[in-house]
């Protein structure tokens, strides 16, 4: 048996809507096309892509509530569509947008129904749900009805629904959305806690620089196609985006100047010239790679004196605008 | 305690919380069948005094056993139309995002309709049936072979409902656009089941579809147990009737899950509203 999530050629068309007394249209686009991915367990994995790239709709499938048009998908070698009540014991989904719990519930009741329905044993079920109210910073609110909850309380009550069955594999469909920064950051150490733990997560977010934080392999998907895959760096290295240097000099230095300028030109960088807020020269090389070692070493053989050095590497974000743009 | 059970009492307690909890709601559990059986009364007493009504009809000589007749009548509408409610608010999960929710889990969907039906059954009708059955020890109406047609009755009631209820849940969760069904069962109900008249007065293919309706037969073994000292060898027919229903809409309600369910997982329609 093969552990981690598995999927092989999956695809997803959604059939049109019929209508009464007209004909059927042609079938759509499909919104998943011959995805293959692997979800090992023990760690983060990121699916990126704009909206619209097919990540929900993957995830959906993963979490059966959606069934696959063709391809496959595996959890620990169950398949999700022949094996699907054993895969649900096994996953879990937090998507954003505070839905999935009862308002007319207590936060306590919520955790409980859906404990009931998970068949967690009732002595384990008392003590998750408390472990859980505790993690997502619920345990003051576990008798306040949800719906006196805000938003970013309903989103987290989600985040606790989504643990109640201690899932081996979690599927996160943009989980921070709408989250205050400081609770989105406690989101994020509990999803790297879980990896650790050895929980597999697929995560999808708008947020990319959460992505880059926790994800050691990302899969970026468009129109429902994986167009990349890797880790944060070897996908913003793959998209030869340059990196930023940005150099103040004390004072003005015409050989250092020159110098840099012959750097640029042999090095084929962008080079621009201006000044910094308190009228220092500064000077800024773009390269796909990292310049800082060299323009420094121009600068002080050419006589001068550095005030500052800055590096801007490029960011995951970039490079999935970058693909975006292709 | 089995997984299905569970499935059972969590769903009764969320109908609890969402639907029953509140003191307004409890106050029109009674006061909506005992209105509804006064309207229907004060409706049909003039037809009473028509020329030649009790020649057709003896029952109507006699105004507290009409009393009798249309009570038996209410509470058992009352039964029937309560999973018709619960399944219209079942369908609301669809908007509120936790049906998808729920069938991200493991739990059976049959328990599940057949839980969400008998939890609403339970909490809705047990209040009314209280007291439907006080008012009528009170007044001597109740006519029983022996005391075993009490569980008789009750098992007649709560069985086919419940399965009903189950049915009409598979149908309302699948379809964002069955809630038409809400309106449908209201009034045609009363009307095909003889809720305030007697099936004999009703015309042939009237009698005919309310023969699909298991409220029809749960009513006249109600009323046969209750109010004319049948005994349960007078009404075997009735009751295998009944059973045979219970069945037929049980397996209607296991095919309708899987096949709705599979359409969902195709259309995605879990998640539409």
């Amino acid at each position: 048996m093969s552990a981690g999530i598995v999927t092989h050629g999956l695809t997803k068309v959604f059939p049109p809507p019929s209508r009464l007394f007209r004909k059927r249209p042609p079938a759509p686009a499909p919104a998943v096309d011959g995805l293959s991915l692997a979800i090992p367990p023990g760690a983060v994995t990121g699916l990126l892509g704009l909206n619209g790239a097919g990540k929900t709709t993957t995830i959906k499938m993963l979490a059966t509530l959606l069934r696959p048009t063709t391809g496959t998908a595996t959890v620990d070698g169950l398949d999700v569509v022949r094996d699907a009540r054993e895969v649900r014991r096994r996953i879990n989904l937090i998507a954003g947008g505070e839905r999935m719990v009862y308002a007319r519930m207590t936060g306590r009741e919520n955790l409980w129904y859906f404990g009931q329905l998970y068949d967690v044993p009732r002595a384990v079920l008392k003590r998750r749900i408390d472990e859980l109210l505790d993690l997502v910073g619920l345990r003051e609110a576990a008798g306040t009805l949800v719906e006196r909850y805000s938003r970013g309380m309903r989103q987290r009550l989600s985040i606790a629904r989504g643990l109640i069955n201690a899932p081996a594999y979690l599927l996160l469909d943009e989980p921070t959305l709408g989250l205050d920064a400081p609770i989105a950051r406690d989101l994020r150490g509990v999803v790297a806690d879980l990896a650790e733990s050895g929980v597999g997560v697929l995560l999808t977010s708008h947020y990319l620089a959460e992505v880059e934080q926790l994800c050691r392999h990302v899969h970026v998907i468009d129109r429902g196609s994986l167009v990349a895959a890797g880790s944060p760096a070897q996908l913003t290295a793959g998209t030869r985006l340059p990196y930023s240097v940005e150099l103040t000099l004390t004072a003005p230095a015409p050989d250092a100047t020159k110098a840099v300028e012959e750097l640029a030109a042999r090095a084929g960088a962008e080079v621009r010239h201006d000044t910094d807020p308190e009228g220092r020269p500064r000077v800024t090389l773009r390269h796909p790679d990292d310049l800082a070692g060299e323009l420094t070493t121009t600068v002080v053989r050419a006589g001068g004196a550095i005030a500052r050095v800055e590096v801007a590497p490029p960011t995951l974000e970039d490079a999935i605008l970058a693909m975006a743009a292709r | 305690m089995s997984a299905a059970w569970r499935v059972v009492v969590a769903e009764a307690f969320k109908q609890h919380r969402r639907i029953f909890g509140t003191k307004l709601v409890v106050f029109s559990m009674l006061v909506w069948p005992v209105l509804t059986l006064a309207t229907a009364y004060y409706t049909i007493l003039p037809v009473t005094a028509a020329p030649g009504a009790a020649a057709r009809w003896p029952l109507v000589a006699d105004p507290q056993r009409l009393a009798a007749f249309l009570a038996a009548g209410a509470l058992a509408y009352t039964f029937f139309f309560s999973l018709v409610q619960s399944a219209w608010h079942f369908s609301f999960e669809r908007v509120s995002g936790t049906l998808e929710a729920i069938f991200l889990t493991p739990a059976s969907r049959l328990a599940l309709v057949i839980a969400n039906g008998s939890g609403a059954l339970v909490q809705n009708a047990w209040l009314f049936g209280a007291f439907a059955v006080a008012a009528a020890t009170a007044t001597g109406t109740l006519h029983v072979a022996h005391p075993g047609m009490y569980l008789v009755a009750l098992a007649a009631l709560l069985v086919p409902a419940i399965a009903w209820g189950a049915f009409l849940n598979s149908l309302l969760m699948f379809s964002r656009d069955s809630a038409f069904l809400y309106t449908l069962l209201d009034d045609p109900l009363w009307f095909v089941a003889g809720v305030r008249l007697p099936l004999f007065a009703l015309p042939l293919w009237v009698k005919a579809i309310g023969l699909a309706f298991p409220l029809t037969t749960s009513l006249a073994i109600l009323r046969g147990a209750l109010l004319d000292a049948r005994d349960a060898s007078d009404l075997g027919g009735e009751l295998a009737l009944l059973a045979a229903l219970s069945v037929v809409l049980l397996a209607l309600t296991a095919v309708t899950l899987r096949i709705g369910e599979r359409h969902a997982q195709k259309t995605g329609s879990l998640q539409l509203f």
